[in-house]
C-alpha cells in the first residue's frame, strides 16, 4: 500500500461527514417534556366542576402530554355528557371510539373527545366496560353526532348502546358475525365469513353470482310501496 | 318457461345473495326513520301526524325508493345513498358506507409506526401529504419526539400544497357535477403541477409517504423551491380566472345558492368539520385552535362564511386556497437551514449516507426498521391536524412496544357524511349531486 504523503489536515478533509449523526441516547440539551403538548387539552377547572357535581361517579384522572382523561362511571355517562354540554359549554362532539384492553376485568373502554369551541378547550371522557356486561348508555340524545361513532363501535367491538336510535353495523354487512377490532379476531379474517371471489382462477366459489337469475329471492320483513298501476 | 342455466359452483341460494340481511336492515331503517320533513308536512296538513302514506292524485307526489350508488360517478367514490322520494323531493335518506372498508385500524396494530405510513396515503387519497403529517405528529406526540425546524417548515409547505390540490379537485369535480366540463381540465392542470412538485420533492407523484417519524425523508432541493415559487404565482392567476368565471355565473350561483343550507347550531350539533363547519359561521380551525407545525409563526386568516349553503362553501374554499398561497410564500421566505430529522437513533431514521457508509448508521437503520419508535407504556395521546377536509386526528394508545396498541382514526369525511344524511332530507333529488360535491367527502377516509 503506498504511503499517504498528505498532511493530517488534508486527510481529515477526506473523512466522511454526516449531516444527521444519530446518537444512541437523547442529548442532555434535548427537551424532556412533550414538544407537542397543547394548552387546550389541560382542563383542571372543568374536572373540579365535574367532581363537585358528580362526586364518586368521576373516577381517576389521567394526564399524558398535557391531555386530561377523565374516567366516568358507566351508568352516569349520559348525565356527565349533558352537564358538560349544557353547563360547561362543550357543545362540539369530536370523536368517540372503543378500545380493547384485552384484560381479564373491565376489558373494553369507550372514549369520548369533546370540544369547547368558545373557550378553546378539549376533554376526553372514558368509560370502562366489562366483558360480562357489554351495555353502554348511548349519548346520541345529548350529542347527535355520536350516532355513527357509536354504530362503528358496535360494529367493531360489539357494544350494545342502550337508547341508540339506529344500532346497525357501520362498515361490515349485517350478515357478518364477528367484531373485527377485538384483539382475538385474526388479522387475516375468518375464512368463509364473507362471500369473497375465489383467490385462484380454479378456486371454489363461495357464492352464486347469478342467484337472482336462479330464482333466489331474499326474504323481506317489510312491504315495498306499490305503484298506482299495481293497485 | 326457460330452465335455469347450469351453474358450476355451489348454489348457496339465499345465503350469499349480496348480503340480504344487510339490505333488509337498510330498507327497514328507511321505512322507520323519523325525518323532520315529515313533521313539517304534517304541520301544513294540520292533523299533527307524520305523513307516511301519500296517496294523492298528482303523479309527482308518488313515493319511490331510489338507490344512488355505490357505483355512481357523482357520489365521488363508493357511497350508497338510499333515498325515499316524494315526487322530486327527498323525504328520507339512509347512507350506506363501508364499501371501501379495509380495516386499517386493525392493520395498524400489527405494523410499526413507520410501516403504517403508506396506509395513511390511501385514506384521504386526494391529499396524501396531510395524512402523512397528521400521522407523524400523532406518533411524535405519543413518543415525545421533537422535530427540527426545517422539517416543520417543509411539512407545512407541503401540507398547504396538498390543501390546494385537494380543493382544486373539489372545484373541478364540483363543476363537472353541475354540468361544466372544461373547468375540470383547468383545475386538473393545476393539480398536475402539484404532482410534479411532489415528484421533485418526494420522488412520487401521488402516494408520497415523504414524512417520517421525527422529520422528513429527504431535504427539499433548490429546483423544487423554484418550482413551488413558480406554482404559487400561476395558481393565483388561475384562481382569479376561476373567480371571474364563477362568482357571477348565473348557472353556478343558482345551482348552489340556498342548496344544502346548514345553520350554525345545526352544524355544531351534527359535528361537521373543516370548510363545511366554517361555511356555517363556526370559527373552528385547528391551525388556530391548537397550532401545530409553524402555523403560529405565519400570518394568515381563517375564512369564515355565515350562509351555510353550497355557495358559501364554494367561496370559502377558494378563499382558503388563497390563504394557503400566503402561508407557502411566508414559509419559503422564513424556512431555516438545518437538519431535517431528529438527532436520535431511537426516534428517527439515520440519513441514507450514514446507512451506506457507517456501521452505526446501518445498525440504527436496521433497528429502526425492526423495532422503531417505542412510546412509553400506557401512553395515549390524540393529535389532530386541519386537513383539507377538516379535523383529521389520530388517537393512539401504546403498550410500550414499537407497534401501536390501538389506533383510532378520526376521519373528517366520516363526520361530514353523517351530517349529509340530514342535509339531503328536504332537498331536491337533482341537488344531491351538488350537495355531495360541496361537502367533499372522500370514501377512502370515511371507510378506513
Amino acid at each position: 500500500m503506498p504511503e499517504d504523503d498528505r498532511s493530517p489536515d488534508q486527510r481529515e478533509d477526506e473523512a466522511l461527514k454526516f449531516h444527521y449523526t444519530p446518537a444512541a441516547e437523547a442529548r442532555p440539551d434535548q427537551k424532556q417534556d412533550n414538544p407537542h403538548a397543547k394548552g387546550t387539552t389541560h382542563v383542571p377547572e372543568v374536572i373540579d366542576a365535574l367532581k363537585g357535581e358528580f362526586g364518586e361517579a368521576i373516577g381517576p384522572v389521567e394526564s399524558y402530554a398535557n391531555e386530561d382523561t377523565v374516567f366516568v362511571e358507566k351508568a352516569r355517562l349520559r348525565e356527565v355528557c349533558r352537564f358538560l354540554k349544557e353547563e360547561q359549554n362543550f357543545a362540539y362532539f369530536s370523536d368517540a371510539g372503543g378500545i380493547d384492553r384485552f384484560t381479564d376485568e373491565e376489558r373494553y373502554e369507550m372514549f369520548y373527545n369533546l370540544v369547547n369551541l368558545d373557550d378553546q378547550k378539549r376533554i376526553r371522557l372514558k368509560v370502562r366496560i366489562d366483558e360480562a356486561d357489554m351495555h353502554v348508555p348511548s349519548v346520541t340524545d345529548v350529542y347527535r353526532a355520536a350516532n355513527w361513532n357509536e354504530r362503528e363501535a358496535y360494529d367493531m367491538f360489539g357494544f350494545t348502546f342502550d337508547g341508540h336510535p339506529d344500532l346497525r353495523r357501520m362498515y361490515m354487512p349485517e350478515d357478518f358475525e364477528y367484531h373485527p377490532l377485538r384483539k382475538e379476531f385474526p388479522l387475516l379474517g375468518v375464512p368463509g365469513s364473507l362471500p369473497l371471489p375465489p383467490q385462484t382462477p380454479e378456486g371454489e366459489l363461495t357464492m352464486d353470482p347469478f342467484a337472482a337469475a336462479h330464482g333466489s329471492k331474499p326474504a323481506k320483513s317489510y312491504e315495498e310501496p306499490r305503484s298506482v298501476d299495481e293497485e | 318457461m326457460a330452465t335455469a342455466p347450469e351453474f358450476p359452483g355451489l348454489d348457496l341460494g339465499d345465503k350469499f345473495r349480496f348480503w340480504p340481511k344487510h339490505n333488509e336492515k337498510i330498507y327497514e331503517r328507511l321505512e322507520s326513520k323519523h325525518a323532520w320533513i315529515e313533521e313539517r308536512r304534517a304541520e301544513q296538513r294540520g292533523d299533527g301526524m307524520p305523513v307516511t302514506d301519500m296517496t294523492e292524485t298528482d303523479p309527482l307526489d308518488h313515493e319511490m325508493v331510489l338507490n344512488i350508488g355505490p357505483q355512481h360517478p357523482a357520489t365521488h367514490g363508493v357511497l350508497r345513498c338510499v333515498v325515499k322520494l316524494d315526487g322530486e323531493t327527498i323525504e328520507k335518506t339512509v347512507l350506506d358506507i363501508g364499501y371501501l372498508h379495509r380495516g386499517i385500524e386493525k392493520l395498524a396494530e400489527s405494523k410499526t409506526y413507520q410501516e403504517f405510513m403508506p396506509y395513511t396515503d390511501r385514506m384521504d387519497y386526494l391529499s396524501p401529504y396531510s395524512n402523512n403529517v397528521a400521522w407523524c405528529l400523532a406518533v411524535e406526540k405519543l413518543a415525545g419526539i421533537d422535530v427540527p425546524d426545517r422539517a416543520q417548515w417543509i411539512r407545512q409547505i407541503m401540507c398547504e400544497l396538498a390543501r390546494i390540490s385537494s380543493h382544486c379537485l373539489w372545484l373541478g369535480v364540483g363543476l363537472m357535477d353541475a354540468g361544466a366540463m372544461s373547468a375540470f381540465l383547468w383545475t386538473f392542470q393545476m393539480r398536475e403541477d402539484i404532482y410534479s412538485i411532489f415528484d421533485e420533492v418526494c420522488g412520487a407523484r401521488f402516494t408520497v409517504s415523504h414524512s417520517r417519524i421525527g422529520g422528513i425523508a429527504s431535504d427539499i432541493s433548490p429546483r423544487s423551491i423554484s418550482m413551488i415559487r413558480e406554482f404559487i404565482e400561476t395558481i393565483q392567476e388561475e384562481i382569479d380566472g376561476w373567480e371571474r368565471l364563477l362568482n357571477r355565473n348565473r348557472i353556478w350561483v343558482e345551482r348552489n345558492k340556498d342548496v344544502g343550507r346548514i345553520t350554525k347550531e345545526e352544524a355544531i350539533e351534527l359535528g361537521l368539520t373543516g370548510p363545511n363547519l366554517r361555511g356555517s359561521g363556526v370559527e373552528y380551525d385547528l391551525r388556530r385552535f391548537e397550532p401545530y407545525l409553524k402555523y403560529d409563526e405565519v400570518d394568515f386568516t381563517i375564512p369564515i362564511r355565515e350562509d351555510g349553503d353550497c355557495l358559501a362553501r364554494y367561496f370559502l374554499r377558494l378563499e382558503e386556497m388563497k390563504q394557503s398561497v400566503r402561508i407557502i410564500e411566508q414559509s419559503l421566505d422564513r424556512m431555516s437551514e438545518g437538519p431535517i430529522r431528529a438527532d436520535d437513533a431511537k426516534q428517527a431514521y439515520p440519513s441514507k449516507d450514514e446507512v451506506y457508509y457507517s456501521m452505526e448508521g446501518m445498525i440504527h437503520d436496521f433497528m429502526y426498521t425492526d423495532v422503531g419508535t417505542q412510546a412509553p407504556k400506557g401512553a395515549h395521546a390524540y393529535h389532530a391536524v386541519e386537513g383539507p377536509k377538516g379535523e383529521l386526528g389520530f388517537y393512539l394508545t401504546s403498550d410500550g412496544t414499537g407497534r401501536p396498541f390501538r389506533v383510532r382514526i378520526n376521519a373528517p369525511s366520516f363526520a361530514n357524511l353523517q351530517a349529509m344524511e340530514y342535509i339531503m332530507e328536504g332537498s331536491l333529488v337533482a341537488d344531491t349531486v351538488v350537495i355531495i360535491g360541496s361537502l367533499d367527502p372522500v370514501m377512502g377516509e370515511a371507510d378506513k
